[in-house]
């Protein structure tokens, strides 16, 4: 894999690749300017849309492979996981504790579901082995590690064939030397290790082993897949790529082989860091993004500019204990279908018509959809999506809907209209996102009239100010190019290396002066790596993090200010949090966390050209805003910097489109970015 | 009301709003509760109701508490006419409780002065008295169990009774954690409160009032469209606790289930009387049971509202085991014999709907408390958890091994957890291969959890299924009993024993049952 050639000296040609849905977004820096294109997606094998993007960049700068950098938010270690493509792995376990993968936290998936199943574990019954050794709470061996085991362990993994193997011992993170002792058993192996106390050296077995057991299960995997895009049989030149983290930031592609269970929320963490940068530019710190695509629609909140994370992630049902942002996602997009049920109420999703046969209005199908709501309604302004390239089937939406439509005329026992219907399927689509935000927001103590919302994704745009107004959220800012934000935030965000330890300290002097070498030693580690990926001193930040709780209590609150009187802060900050502070009770330092960046140049967001006065309309079209209605239709990209909107109006783009009630004033401001005050 | 029309839309935004309140209800209360035992295991729900008193919403939360929620706000509207402002407090399983512990708070949602809704959340206090600490000993009757709290007001006219608080607080342990946890439950119902009027007030009062009928109606033409397609007939089926923990005499539960229509009685007549030990069920809890088993067979999302047992009549005779009379002893009925409610009514309508019902899940809920000194810091501990075991075959699937099933799901404590809070350690914790029942669908695996205490502790265990397994059906094999060992020698499954240092505890949860052959 390419070595880094130094992503701060400005010199390679910096390129974001997004591979998420059905095109294969491409953004790059062109001296300032960044240029954006799509190319369809190769789903059998992702590169193939990536080699092709690349070449283009490469003939229109002529410039060579070997001079650009690529940035990369990737879906191959989601996708295998979701459809279960990983390795055959084995997992070494201490003995007794074999089963823990499986039992997790025996709570069951579904309360009233009497068919519910729990995910199959990710290692069979047969690949999981104990080995007798143990280390318990204050750190002390236990039972020491049993050599002769180690020898029949390595013929017998020899013998299944294995492809990865995952260590998780119990306390490993306090004693590493019998998991390290493993590893060097199994080297003959010649095959990836995953170490829990390398991966992710905190307590709690089962998410711990969760964890380390998805890295193994995607090791192979992702090492072949970034090895075959930045080595091509046809092309001797290579590039030097970096993979986009769930975390926000970039790790090398050699890290992102080693530990590719930091990328399984790759795209949609490109997405907010990318919401979040054109937020700034418009001198917004506090947003909630809004994606909103065709299956599903993701939500974030970044809280004075800083991006929530999570060690509590769950992925295709299996707990992800690495920092990850903190995007709540609903199974509610543009296909989700609506059906009366057999109560007579109007369901909307979770079940999608998906991109195939997609909705009615796809022209495959005659399922009513949210989509075919918009277009019976007129939301899209007489076009098709991709700028005209995708011709809707008004036709067969509006038979659709009028199916639907008759169905709730017999459930309700008066006649219901195909335009009734149709509303009625985006206000159930709307309450049901509504309780998504609610979720980020109000339940976790923060005000949503404090806060802007930034609408992505191709149906962000059409939904954004209805829920702004059910949320009383005051302001809404539609970013420009919102089908390409993921790209964006991927090609500008910071390297970032995540770290942590559990220490389990009390709060008193003599334990709290040993933090002080914790985080030395791995502010050390973090150094290095940023160091070999061309970061120099100057270019590098380390934030360190406390995750604290009362003792007695089973969760933590992280505490980001390691100076002065940290009990005073762990208080406070409970007490922001949930209430209440117990000043009296014992505090107990759970982990050491460091998060450490290497600090990549900022791309100036660019200006638009400006103009004055109210902009001038593309075209009118008839549409329904809670009537029906002559609205102006603007394009994008005739809008330039600074004019008004006439509302109500519909805006439309590339690959989305906005829609703009009447009772709210929108504008353009300099970067393009459209800003709608409720 | 029965007839008026409605609009499906408006129905399903009511749904998802009503809903919500109950969720937020609930994440109020979690973020604010004091004891690990409603922040971290989750043992809590909340409710909204109308303004005659009936569930319209409830959260996903404790199964158990299901059915048994409307009956505690019932019991307080019975005793109490409420002002604006009053906050009723209840715990009393002869009056609308379950058991001491779980401590239900209602307050009405008031606009000028007319009651638009009703508020409730109900959440297990870590103890409530008595003569055990945790309230889960095995008292002969109820004023051994803990304090006992009719329908009283707690909060009059927004200001806290504070002789009352601490009338209370004076007869419970850790009445700190106890006190926050009050404040936190006064806290959500506010919460729940003021979303309710937002929403009125962006919905009109008529409006929510309206459809907060058409959710119960809803709900009951769903349940009504559920039971018509179960065949007409009666069913019958029995089933029995191993014991009551004071004699070995089994506890028999019997049940006849009479579907006709879209309409269907459950009847429990036959049950054995009322017990010496703490397995009695309170009415409240009968009816949780039928609610849980009714609503599984609804299938997808329903809200959990009046209008679900609607078309279900709940015949209970009083003084049995399903219908305890006070002063019975009630602390195991809202986690033992709950599970076998289900267990005989899952049995009676597998005959109805064989290829739909499950054979008998691990039914019980194996609770273990151990307490102490730690001698690391010289400070009392307490541990309470309940294991997982087998669930039983379905008809198309394998039942899945070691979880919770049926009226609990709360989570196990991590062994690195445990070992850094308590003087313990574990020593297996794994899936107990071979004890779900053969069959053509196999039952789910138990699991062996082994516990030794690292000083002098006291355990206590109430756990059942450990004479005659979950049952299979169709030809397919009960599931292995449970056992439970100190040392290797067998206790009795409902016990305390006191414990010296190095002791090990090892409990082998039961299977489920296989089905078919």
């Amino acid at each position: 894999m390419g070595k880094s050639t130094g992503a701060h000296t400005g010199k390679p040609i910096r390129v974001g690749v997004d591979t998420g849905g059905t095109f294969t977004d491409f953004v790059y820096d062109q001296n300032g300017q960044i240029q954006l294109f799509k190319v369809p997606s190769t789903p059998a094998d992702p590169s193939l849309a990536i080699r092709h993007g690349l070449e283009k960049i490469c003939l229109k700068m002529k410039i060579q492979l070997a001079d650009i950098e690529v940035v990369h938010g990737t879906t191959v270690g989601t996708n295998a996981l979701l459809q279960r493509r990983g390795a055959r792995t084995a997992l070494i376990t201490t003995r007794g504790f074999e089963d823990v993968l499986v039992i997790g936290r025996q709570a069951r998936p579904e309360l009233y579901n009497l068919n519910a199943v729990k995910p199959p574990p990710l290692v069979s019954d047969e690949l999981r082995f104990g080995i007798a050794e143990r280390v318990v709470a204050s750190g002390e061996i236990l039972q020491a590690l049993d050599e002769n085991e180690l020898g029949d362990l390595v013929q017998r993994l020899k013998r299944e064939n294995v492809e990865s193997v995952a260590v998780s011992l119990l306390f490993s993170f306090l004693h590493p030397q019998h998991e390290e002792r493993v590893a060097q058993a199994l080297a003959t192996l010649k095959i990836p290790l995953s170490l829990s106390s390398q991966i992710l050296p905190e307590y709690r077995e089962y998410e711990r082993t969760s964890t380390v057991v998805i890295n193994a299960y995607l090791q192979p995997l992702m090492g072949r897949y970034l090895s075959r895009l930045t080595e091509n049989k046809e092309h001797s030149s290579k590039f030097s790529l970096r993979v986009m983290q769930s975390s926000g930031g970039s790790i090398s592609a050699e890290m992102a082989a080693v530990e590719p269970v930091r990328t399984i929320l790759s795209g949609p963490s490109g997405g907010v860091v990318g919401a979040l940068r054109a937020a700034r530019s418009a001198r917004l710190e506090n947003i909630i993004t809004f994606d909103m695509g065709g299956t599903s629609t993701d939500v974030a909140l970044c809280d004075k500019g800083a991006i929530r994370t999570t060690n509590e992630a769950i992925v295709a049902g299996l707990p992800v204990a690495v920092s990850v942002m903190d995007i709540h996602t609903v199974g509610a997009g543009g296909g989700s279908i609506a059906r009366v049920d057999e109560g007579g109420s109007l369901r909307v999703g979770p079940e999608s018509a998906g991109a195939d046969p997609g909705p009615a209005c796809y022209g495959r199908s005659l399922l009513p959809t949210v989509t075919d709501a918009h277009v019976v309604l007129g939301h899209f302004g007489g076009g098709g999506l991709l700028g005209g390239e995708f011709k809707l089937d008004a036709a067969r939406a509006h038979e659709a809907i009028k199916q639907l439509a008759s169905h709730l005329s017999r459930v309700s026992g008066k006649r219901v209209s195909v335009v009734a219907a149709a509303e009625g399927i985006l206000s159930v689509a709307n309450t049901n996102m509504e309780r998504a935000l609610r979720h980020i927001s109000v339940e976790r103590g923060h005000d949503p009239r404090q806060f802007a919302l930034l609408p992505f994704g191709g149906a962000g745009g059409l939904h954004a100010v209805e829920l702004a107004r059910a949320l009383r959220v005051p302001l809404v800012i539609a970013p420009p190019a919102p089908g390409a934000l993921s790209a964006v935030g991927v090609m500008v965000a910071d390297v970032i290396k995540d770290q942590s330890r559990t220490v389990m300290f009390a709060n008193d002097p003599k334990q709290i002066a040993r933090l002080g070498k914790v985080f030395a030693d791995m502010e050390r580690e973090a150094a290095a790596v940023l160091r070999a990926e061309g970061f120099a001193r100057s270019q590098q930040r380390h934030e360190r993090a406390l995750a604290m709780r009362y003792r007695g209590q089973s969760f933590e609150l992280e505490i980001r200010d390691t100076s002065g009187d940290i009990a005073a802060r762990f208080h406070r900050a409970h007490r922001e949090r949930y209430g209440y502070a117990q000043e009296q009770s014992e505090i107990e330092i759970v982990s050491a966390r460091l998060r450490s960046f290497g600090v990549v140049p900022k791309l100036p967001v660019a200006k638009v050209s400006v103009s004055r006065g109210v902009a001038k309309p593309h075209d009118n079209a008839v549409a329904y805003f809670g009537k029906k209605l002559n609205v102006h239709v603007y394009r994008r990209d005739e809008l330039s910097g600074n004019v008004k909107l006439k509302t109500p109006c519909i805006v439309t783009e590339y690959s989305a489109t906005t829609l703009i009630p009447a009772d709210t004033r929108a504008r353009v401001d300099q970067f393009g970015n459209i800003l709608i005050e409720l | 009301m029965k007839n008026t029309r409605f609009d499906p839309t408006t129905l399903e935004i009511y749904r998802a709003l009503f809903t919500s309140v109950a969720e937020e209800m609930g994440v109020a209360l979690r973020r604010t509760a004091f004891s690990p035992n409603i922040k971290e295991r989750r043992d809590y729900s909340c409710a909204v109701f109308d303004a005659r008193g009936r569930v319209i919403a409830q959260g996903d939360h404790m199964p158990v508490h299901l059915g048994s929620m409307p009956m505690a706000v019932a019991a307080a509207l019975n005793e109490i006419k409420f002002a604006p402002g009053d906050v009723v407090a209840l715990n009393d399983p002869f009056a609308g409780g379950t058991h001491l512990p779980d401590v239900t708070l209602v307050t009405p949602v008031v606009k000028g002065t007319r009651i638009l809704f009703y508020v409730a959340n109900r959440a297990h206090h870590a103890d409530i008295g008595g003569a055990t600490p945790g309230s889960m000993g095995l008292a002969t009757d109820i004023y051994g169990e803990g304090i006992r709290i009719p329908p009283i007001r707690l909060v009059r006219n927004g200001v806290l009774d504070g002789d009352t608080m601490r009338l209370l607080l004076a007869n419970v342990r850790g009445n700190v954690e106890r006190r926050g946890d009050f404040d936190a439950q006064i806290g959500s119902l506010h919460t729940g409160a003021a979303r309710l009027l937002e929403i009125v007030e962006r919905r009109g009062e008529r409006e929510a009032a309206t459809y907060a009928t058409q959710l119960i109606d809803y709900s009951a033409r769903l349940m009504r469209h559920t039971i018509a397609a179960i065949p007409d007939g009666v069913y019958e089926a029995e089933d029995a606790l191993d014991d009551d923990g004071i004699t070995d005499e089994p506890v028999r539960l019997a049940v006849r289930v009479s579907v006709r229509g879209n309409g269907a009685v459950v009847d429990f007549t036959g049950s054995a009387p009322q017990v010496t030990g703490a397995i009695n069920a309170v009415e409240a809890i009968t009816v949780s049971a039928v609610s849980y088993v009714f609503r599984c067979l609804v299938g997808g999302e329903v809200p959990a509202s009046a209008g679900l047992m609607e078309p279900i009549e709940v015949i209970a005779p009083p003084g049995t085991v399903v219908n305890a009379n006070p002063p019975a002893s009630v602390a195991g009925g809202n986690v033992e014999t709950s599970q076998r409610i289900v267990d005989v009514l899952f049995k009676a309508l597998a005959q109805a709907l064989p290829d739909r019902i499950p054979a008998a899940s691990q039914g019980t809920m194996n609770n273990l408390t151990i307490g102490g000194i730690d001698t690391r810091n010289g400070q009392e501990f307490s541990y309470y958890e309940t294991v997982a075991g087998g669930m039983g075959a379905r008809p198309s699937l394998d039942g899945m091994s070691g979880v919770h099933t049926h009226m609990t799901n709360s989570l196990n404590t991590p062994a690195e957890a445990l070992e850094y809070a308590y003087p313990l350690r574990v020593r297996e914790y794994r899936l107990r291969r071979g004890s779900g029942g053969t069959g053509k669908q196999r039952g789910g695996d138990g699991v062996i959890r082994e516990i030794e205490t690292l000083v002098p502790a006291r355990m206590s265990l109430l756990a059942d299924r450990r004479r005659r397994g979950p049952y299979g059906l169709h030809g397919g094999a009960d599931g292995k009993t449970g056992t439970n060992k100190i040392n290797g020698r067998d206790i009795a499954a409902k016990s305390s024993h006191e414990l010296k240092a190095g002791d090990r505890i090892r409990l082998e949860t039961p299977g489920g049952g296989g089905l078919g052959s």
